[in-house]
């Protein structure tokens, strides 16, 4: 249970919000780089913690993302020629670089160009590409952090893989999914079986064999590691260990040598946001069947509505509810495929669910920590200007972990630096 | 057996804010009945401190863990008085034990076993106060389904409020 405002101080991402302020310190994904594949390529429209922007790559390869309307008259650029190192209005010529600024007022007699194009600049934020992302940072510039070091995003290129998908609700309510570790056991049952990116591990027949998960919930300096134990083999446990960094990103405990995987929930408003799925493997490249399987919606990803980020499952299809296979029990929800099992329950919650009604049970305990965390945080920033977890590059080098312990043993010790990135060392998994 | 053909546009009428506002507005459930149990005289501090703070709470006993008696325990009420733990259990639907590092693996074991005995659902808070936590983790670890190692024992009304103790 959660009063209202603090709700609405969790799910209120716009400019001006507490929480948007905090989203704003930090590098996000804003987009794919593969939606600005080439110089001069047609702008992308982008909505990110309600700001209308518009991102193109110019002639030079530089990338940008600035105001989506000319500051003219207030049409879209989206209408825009990527020209020659600029972007132009179409309706009247104005251009603009990379950083926003105007560069170019053809209608204007020649002498005034300069001095009434210095006065004329867009919004704008820096765009930059790190692995499949680019990357913005919508804050402060003078405050700007480091930029991100996920490890998936530095991995060579032949190891990694992400997707993005987009989800209809407020971006907390996908996140609270992704550290829900007690759903997997029922939702997802089926997945374990026969997804190609998730089945084939021992790890999978302890999540079978023993439905009754005990959880233990430890703060790290940028989140929380949530663990949840199995029964394993006499006198051990099966641990699978989900590190959430603030504000949006987890990571999934891997299986077996499958690759590892997770997500970023980004907040597009207040009642869409975007879940970029990321996969890679810190030591080896992605096979071609399992890039395969990726790229069809396996695993955490997903398939589209062709052309679009928009899932082919989606809403307004019932998200193509199978009950013959919810009978048989190929699925347990009816619903194919891991991720569009997640979202279409997150979004049957309404765009921003009434936090005040629900009835929370101990196993929630990680949502719990993670939404105390966050308002701390959000608080921290807002009164005492202090710069929350997550933003500290070091806080960004962890990995997830599957492991069998002593049943006397801490996952935390457990593990070691198996939470932590170990550049060209295997991750710990069974 | 003829398949009922799902609308096509029921899922996305019904996840609509719009339609958030006939959802039914009468509690699903009835009152929670928790049990809060310190199980340390730091422990007890936090707990009896959450008593005394005037904040409304579901129901919730508060609780600290006295002595083990033969088959049951001593406990001390927050709010004065003593009680036994099988006395408490009774009618109970969650426990919570929160514990610092001075608890003892004893008072864990006897209360979670009481609660495994009646099917009902535990949970440690471990709250970093009197040092390392390491061996009350390991001694709640058994007798707890979930576990919350916290940093701030300010965190503990929090969490206890979610859980609508």
């Amino acid at each position: 249970m959660l009063k209202q405002e603090i709700n609405e101080l969790l799910t209120q991402t716009g400019p001006g919000t507490p929480m948007g302020a905090m989203f704003r310190q930090y590098w996000i994904p804003a987009l794919l780089a593969e939606e600005l594949p080439e110089n001069d390529c047609p702008p992308v429209r982008v909505k990110l913690l309600s700001e209308r922007l518009i991102a193109f790559r110019d002639s030079e390869g530089r990338y940008g993302l600035i105001d989506e309307f000319c500051a003219h008259r207030g049409v879209s650029l989206w209408f825009g020629r990527n020209e020659e190192s600029g972007l132009r209005c179409t309706y009247h010529g104005w251009k603009y670089d990379v950083t926003g600024q105007c560069v170019e007022i053809p209608s204007e007699p020649a002498i005034r160009h300069s001095s009434l194009c210095a006065k004329i600049k867009l919004t704008s934020y820096p765009l930059v590409k790190i692995g499949d992302v680019l990357w913005t940072y919508m804050g402060d510039p003078r405050t700007t952090p480091d930029l991100p070091q996920w490890e998936f995003a530095h991995v060579p290129a032949e190891q990694t893989y992400t997707s993005k998908r987009w989800q209809e609700c407020n971006w907390l309510q996908a996140l609270e999914g992704g550290i829900d570790s007690s759903h997997v056991s029922w939702l997802h049952s089926g997945g374990l079986k026969t997804d190609p990116l998730f089945k084939g591990a021992r790890g999978n027949a302890y999540n079978l064999a023993d439905r009754k998960v005990f959880f233990e919930v430890v703060e790290s300096e940028g989140g929380l590691l949530i663990g949840a134990r199995r029964n394993a083999e006499e006198g051990h446990y099966y641990w699978r260990i989900t590190p959430w960094v603030m504000p949006s990103f987890t990571m999934i405990p891997p299986r077996g040598d499958h690759p590892i995987h997770g997500h970023f929930w980004i907040p597009i408003d207040d009642e869409n946001c975007w879940t970029y799925s990321y996969d890679y493997h810190p030591v080896r490249p992605l096979s071609a069947a399992e890039r395969q399987a990726m790229t069809e919606g396996h695993g955490v990803h997903c398939e589209y509505v062709p052309g679009t980020y928009r899932p082919l499952q989606n809403k307004d299809n019932d998200y193509l509810m199978d009950r013959a296979a919810q009978k048989r029990g190929d699925t347990y929800s009816g619903v194919k495929g891991i991720s569009m099992q997640d979202a279409s329950l997150q979004e049957s919650m309404g765009p921003i669910v009434d936090r005040t009604k629900e009835r929370l049970v101990s196993t929630d305990s990680g949502i719990i920590m993670a939404r105390r965390k966050l308002w701390r945080a959000v608080e921290a920033l807002r009164d005492e200007g202090v710069r929350p977890p997550g933003v500290d590059v070091a806080h960004q080098m962890v990995r997830s972990a599957a492991v069998v312990l002593p049943k006397d043993q801490s996952f935390v010790d457990g593990c070691g630096d198996a939470l932590r990135v170990r550049p060209g060392e295997k991750h710990a998994s069974v | 057996m003829q398949r009922q053909p799902t609308l096509l546009s029921s899922c996305a009428r019904a996840a609509t804010a719009a339609e958030a506002r006939y959802r039914i507005t009468a509690p699903p459930f009835t009152r929670r009945s928790s049990r809060v149990i310190a199980l340390d005289e730091r422990a007890a501090a936090v707990v009896e401190q959450m008593q005394l703070a005037g904040q409304r709470w579901s129901g919730g006993h508060f609780l600290v863990f006295d002595s083990a008696v033969p088959d049951d325990a001593l406990l001390r009420r927050a709010a004065g008085g003593t009680a036994l733990l099988s006395e408490e259990l009774d009618g109970a639907d969650t426990v919570v034990m929160v514990a610092t590092a001075q608890a003892s693996a004893e008072a864990a074991s006897i209360i979670g076993d009481a609660c495994a005995a009646r099917s009902i659902m535990s949970a440690g808070l471990v709250v970093p106060e009197a040092g390392p936590v390491g061996e009350v983790v390991s001694a709640l670890r058994p007798n707890a389904m979930v576990l919350v190692v916290l940093q701030d024992a300010a965190d503990v009304p929090e969490v206890l409020s979610a859980l609508r103790v």
